[in-house]
């Protein structure tokens, strides 16, 4: 029999189609071939363009006069604003009185006027959470926030915002409360003249905390943060604004009316500090741990956590040294950004917390320093609604008002208002980059 | 015929958006310039901001390779023994134990990470009963060194060592351990002249699986670390969240990427492609 699979010699040639050896013989386009071909194709043609796109331009802000564009914030504009009848409140956490989960001075508020508040407390950071609200400001649309809390020690967050006019002027008609009640800490302040984007929430101190039982005498000066009596057991602030301030204060400069000579001479005493192995680690918020913990003996630190600290008998040896060339008085503001959409609303709840009825109740629950002097009659003796909540806030807190009013921290004396300084306030970024690129190598420098 | 194709969308897509547009993001980002207030960037071909980075900050790159090295290779010596362990001797219960491996990890990395600073605090559990037995000096404090970083690093990278170690291990046939004692070799000689070798690959990648996380990490230093032990994790995070130096910061990112990818490329050239998808 013939074998059908295999042709005689003679035929092959004949019975074979060149094109089947083409196929045969011819290399494929594998899946894989064509995939990373494919894949190198687009990649050339859409890289460049693509990398081109991906700049942001950003709104550039209004530069000319003091406002914003389109006459926001004008009396004018404010005369056509409307009450909404709700407010979105962003906050820091743990800054508002809580009881049993509720804000007694909101349902209050919410009572009052039938504005229904949205309190939520996104604000962990000034920079991360200006960071957020920056895409929608540039892009000119709402940010979801009606009233935000920023500190005036971060020019790049506040400072940012009022040097790219993202901030509602406020309606100065509305601000009764506020003319009537508000301590000469806060009003007209060096950050924000004649209060015209912000109000304060509540302020503190950076000053230095230490421990008692270890250091008996600090002295009366910041010279303890730099005594090499306790090398390897000072904490510093890594956040660089507090640390540059205390750099400035040692070398006897404001840091209000500091320039960038000064800047540079405080940078390399603080870098001194460092190469002396004096300062054991420079400290974010966590600082209180390790002063509790006796890592550190004498630090930076913030009045209200000193004053929380002492309220446990296990931590009462941590006292608050306000030294004689001043402590940096830092506020946290409320302030309307641009394009909110509940402006009315926003300045009746701001200027609703400066009641000295409200603040007393905000501040046995706070102990921050109150803007509101006129809360420590309210929080002695309290009448009224004030006296409810605090009474109904009391089992919680576990200290009587008497405790609240008397507190250095929360009223200050007017010894310690004459040592309260103010943050060198900037007023270009490149004037921020200057101050960073001196400091930031102390913190992240090896 | 089109099926394949088709199969691989989902992947591909995800892919696309998920991993390769941020990449292109980072790496256009590093030659912008950026306005730091107002967030404006525009694509300028600054390519001298890598050189700026690499010169501000090139200790922290060393002082970051120091560490993680560190770390890996501590890791890879303990990890060794446990791996070969479970795979040899774990019989029915590899699983448990591998599980055990792993439970450290259902607590959140940070957190693992403070109490590493609490165990080693300087009155603490540890270091405060040495103290109180005067077998250390009262000012002595292991916080704030470079050692209480690497601890922290080894101690929270082992996982990614430990489980390629056990995958390349386990891989390995028990026929060729006995073959090797058939041929007169004693149990140090099967581990060294058998085992070792063909757990070549395994160790590579576990080393290239600890070893670059542990390069950009910036959680362990913060935390356990002092003033002078910066590393490049930290630089890379106050770049995008303090000073919001969006082009510093992603330029830093990119050169790390690139020592990852050396490293990678190093691999597939020298044990080929095939065990990259076998062990990762």
């Amino acid at each position: 029999m013939k074998d059908q699979d295999s042709p005689q010699p003679e035929e092959r040639d004949s019975h074979t189609d060149p094109a089947i050896w083409r196929g045969l013989t011819q290399q494929r386009l594998s899946r894989r071939q064509l995939l990373a071909s494919a894949g190198t194709g687009a990649g050339v043609l859409g890289l460049s363009a693509f990398l081109a796109a991906c700049g942001v331009k950003g709104n550039a802000p209004a530069v000319s006069g003091s406002s914003p564009a389109g006459g926001v914030g004008t009396a004018a504009w404010w005369a056509k604003q409307k009450l909404h009848h709700t407010v979105n409140f962003a906050n820091w956490p743990y800054y508002i009185d809580v009881l049993k989960g509720k804000h007694p001075t909101l349902e209050h508020f919410t009572q009052q006027t039938g504005i229904q508040v949205n309190y939520t407390e996104p604000i962990n950071d000034n920079v991360a959470f200006y960071a957020k609200i920056r895409p929608s400001l540039a892009a000119g649309q709402y940010t979801g926030f009606d009233v935000i809390v920023m500190t005036n020690n971060t020019p790049n967050a506040l400072g940012y915002l009022m040097q790219n006019r993202w901030l509602t002027p406020l309606d100065q008609s509305m601000m009764t409360n506020f003319y009537k009640y508000a301590s000469p800490l806060v009003k007209n302040p060096s950050w924000d003249p004649g209060n015209k984007h912000t109000m304060a929430w509540q302020s503190g101190w950076t000053a230095i905390g230490y421990n008692s039982s270890v250091i008996k005498n600090p002295g009366t000066t910041v010279d303890v943060l730099f005594n090499k009596k306790y090398a390897g057991r000072v904490g510093m602030m890594s956040d660089l604004q507090e640390l540059g301030s205390v750099g400035l204060l040692a070398i006897g400069v404001e840091p209000a009316t500091s320039t960038e000579s000064d800047w540079a001479k405080a940078a390399k005493k603080l870098q001194l500090q460092k190469s002396d192995g004096i300062v054991r680690a420079y400290y974010d918020q966590s600082y209180i741990n390790h002063l509790k913990n006796g890592d550190t003996v004498v630090t930076q630190a913030w009045s209200g956590d000193i004053f929380q600290a002492d309220l446990n008998s296990k931590y009462r040896d941590l006292k608050l040294l306000i030294p004689n060339e001043g402590a940096m008085f830092w506020t946290d503001n409320m302030c309307i950004p641009l394009y909110a959409q509940n402006p009315k609303d926003a300045m009746a709840v701001m200027d609703y917390f400066y009641q000295p009825q409200v603040q007393a109740v905000v501040e046995y629950y706070n102990d921050y320093v109150c803007p509101v002097p006129a809360a420590k009659q309210v929080l002695l003796h309290p009448t009224g609604w004030a006296q409810q909540a605090l009474t109904a806030m009391k089992p919680e807190i576990g200290l009587p008002t008497s405790k609240t009013a008397y507190a250095p921290t929360v009223f200050p004396t007017p010894q310690a208002i004459q040592h309260s300084r103010s943050y060198y306030s900037f007023k270009s970024p490149e004037e921020l980059t200057a101050w960073n690129n001196l400091f930031l190598p102390i913190v992240q420098g090896s | 015929m089109l099926a394949p194709y088709l199969l691989s969308l989902p992947a591909g897509v995800w892919l696309l958006a998920l991993f390769l547009v941020p990449l292109v993001v980072m790496l256009s980002l590093s030659l912008q310039s950026c306005n730091p207030a107002t967030g404006a960037c525009v694509l300028t071909w600054h390519w001298a901001e890598f050189g700026q980075q690499l010169s501000l900050y090139h200790t922290q790159f060393l002082t970051s390779f120091y560490f993680a090295g560190a770390a890996t290779l501590i890791d890879l010596v303990v990890s060794f023994p446990i791996a070969y362990w479970i795979a040899f001797y774990g019989g029915s219960k590899k699983n448990f134990f591998l599980l055990m491996l792993l439970v450290p990890f259902f607590v959140s990395f940070v957190i693992r990470t403070v109490v590493w600073e609490f165990i080693l605090s300087d009155q603490g559990v540890v270091l405060g009963a040495l103290k109180h037995a005067h077998l250390l000096p009262q000012s002595f404090h292991v916080l704030g060194t470079g050692y209480a970083v690497v601890a922290g690093l080894a101690y929270n990278y082992l996982p990614f060592t430990a489980l390629p170690l056990y995958v390349a291990i386990e891989r390995i046939d028990r026929r060729v351990l006995d073959a090797a004692y058939d041929l007169y070799a004693t149990k140090r000689a099967a581990f060294t002249r058998v085992i070792l070798p063909l757990t070549i690959p395994g160790l590579f990648a576990a080393f290239l699986l600890t070893f670059i996380p542990a390069l950009g990490d910036y959680v362990n230093q913060v935390i356990l670390g002092g003033t002078n032990n910066t590393m490049i994790g930290t630089v890379i995070q106050n770049s995008f969240l303090v000073t919001l130096d969006y082009p510093g910061g992603s330029a830093l990112s990119a050169v790390l990427l690139a020592i990852a990818l050396i490293g990678i490329f190093a691999y597939a050239r020298l044990l080929g492609t095939r065990t990259i998808e076998e062990y990762l």
